[in-house]
């Protein structure tokens, strides 16, 4: 369930300048590194979002700063999964949500391709081994 | 059920990905790096289902309430397809006599190599008549499956510390886990309620490399209970700005500062609240406007009022920036008044009333 089923108006709200903490520029300087250390040696990486104080305002800004990119998967395995990626190709921006729609993590992967978006070689073998009876049934 | 873990899931629908998800999750919560979910995801697919037995004592089953409603009900309830539970009193179809049995039986078959958990403090007063299950004493009952455990799990603040059960004047005398069994590898899971993830994170720990994760000297795995709820709350630089809210509806609450002033004992308590969060990952007390209470600290009951500001400010150290002394200039003056206040309330042996809660 999503908050906004409950109907609170915010009378007097803050200003949106008021939830930045300043935390969230020098992850975009990590993130170059971790770039470049993708090109350099193929190595992926990953910042995990849901462990650092960053307040909403600071993951909007984050956001917006990275931009979206041409790809967007969307994975439903217990729960929705989105990993969308960002202006910047190789740097993907991963949403993980439970059954009920509540992010249960978040984090900025660096890899050409994310791992969860690849295929597990004993998944590929039951598929081919579906795939063959399949075709013994023609 | 044998075989390992990755066929019993698939047999229940949940395919590789779900489960990959779930340790990523999980590996971002025990503050592992991101990388490590996948190497948990293999050895776990990989393992075999430990069994694991669920004592309670003197508890109010919160503990349990947090674990078994906890997130997503599919998220923790997979670490429990990934035990054998033996035997846990409130979950379990079988009572009385029967029960006992099944205890016994589990004990038998897997003599010294089950996980033992407990929740609830254990009362020593009257030889350990306070809290009895089918006429043996909670510490005999202690006694006997942790003989036979390969290791303890004291779960939530009462077992690992003796909790509420304990607090002044402990009328049944009530100790901790740790009070009585010396000799057993014990990891403390404290908190009240604790964060349901924390326990199955140590069972993926227990499960991934067979051993109890990386504990602190209370006996707290470090993972979840390596950092200060403060050094990791997304208000703290409001702190170090010396922005505080006075009042629980001022504009410094409504702009969302720092609760260091409303009492909040962040500071000194080492708990995951604020980054794994609750409910599903919807809130934590702080967000919702409330200070911590350091319920997964020893006798915090007893720590003086929930509503007044700690005597000392965290890590003075750390005030560098002309903004920061600002802000621990106010704390160290809320803290003068409230340490006179403490000493007199001491002198005069004062139980604490609705009025000091509203301070």
């Amino acid at each position: 369930m999503s908050l906004d089923a409950i109907p609170i108006h915010v009378i007097n709200a803050p200003p949106i300048e008021a939830g930045l903490t300043g935390n969230a520029p020098p992850l975009l300087r990590e993130l170059a590194e971790q770039v470049k250390r993708l090109l350099a040696t193929g190595e992926a990486s990953a910042i995990d979002l849901s462990a650092l104080p960053l307040t909403p305002a600071d993951l909007d800004w984050l956001r917006e700063k990275l931009g979206a990119g041409e790809i967007s998967v969307t994975l439903q395995a217990n729960g929705e999964s989105t990993l969308n990626e960002t202006a910047c190709p190789g740097v993907w921006w991963v949403t993980h949500h439970n059954e009920r729609g509540a992010v249960t993590s978040q984090l900025i992967e660096v890899a050409l391709v994310p791992e969860l978006v690849k295929a597990h070689p004993q998944d590929v073998q039951i598929g081919y081994e579906y795939l063959e009876l399949v075709l013994s049934d023609l | 059920m044998q075989g390992p873990l990755i066929d019993t899931l698939a047999r229940q629908g949940i395919t590789r990905r779900t489960f990959l998800k779930y340790c990523t999750t999980l590996a971002s919560m025990m503050a592992l790096p991101p990388a490590a979910g996948l190497a948990m995801a293999e050895a776990m697919a990989a393992a075999r289902r430990p069994s694991v037995i669920w004592l309670p004592f003197q508890e109010c089953t919160g503990c349990t309430e947090s674990i078994t409603r906890s997130h997503s009900p599919t998220l923790e309830g997979m670490i429990f397809d990934m035990i054998s539970l033996d035997y846990q009193e409130t979950l379990m179809a079988a009572a009385g006599h029967q029960a006992e049995e099944a205890l016994q039986a589990a004990m038998k078959e897997n003599a010294g190599k089950y996980l033992l958990i407990v929740d609830g403090s254990i009362p020593l007063d009257m030889d350990g008549a306070y809290s009895c299950i089918g006429g043996r004493s909670n510490v005999e009952i202690l006694k006997e499956a942790a003989a036979g455990a390969a290791a303890i799990v004291a779960m939530g603040s009462c077992a690992a510390f003796g909790g509420i059960p304990k607090a002044n004047p402990n009328p049944t005398g009530a100790v901790s886990v740790s009070d009585i069994i010396k000799d057993k590898p014990i990891v403390n899971i404290p908190g009240c309620p604790p964060i349901p993830v924390v326990m199955t994170g140590v069972l993926a720990h227990y499960l991934t490399f067979g051993s109890l994760p990386e504990l602190d000297d209370k006996g707290r795995p470090k993972a979840f209970f390596g950092e200060t709820i403060h050094d990791r709350c997304y208000r703290r630089p409001f702190y170090d700005q010396g922005k505080f809210a006075k009042t629980f509806d001022d504009e410094g609450a409504r702009m969302g500062w720092c609760l260091f002033e409303l009492g909040c004992k962040g500071p000194v308590t080492y708990n995951a609240c604020a980054t794994v969060k609750w409910n599903g990952g919807t809130s934590w007390p702080v967000e919702s406007g409330h200070g911590c209470l350091g319920c997964s600290e020893p006798d915090f009951w007893d720590a003086g009022g929930f509503y007044k500001a700690l005597s000392v400010p965290a890590d003075p150290l750390e005030f560098g920036a002309a903004a920061a002394v600002v802000g621990a200039g106010a704390g160290v003056a809320v803290s003068f008044a409230n340490r006179a206040k403490k000493r007199a309330a001491k002198a005069a042996h004062q139980t604490t009333t609705l009025a000091d809660l509203e301070k």
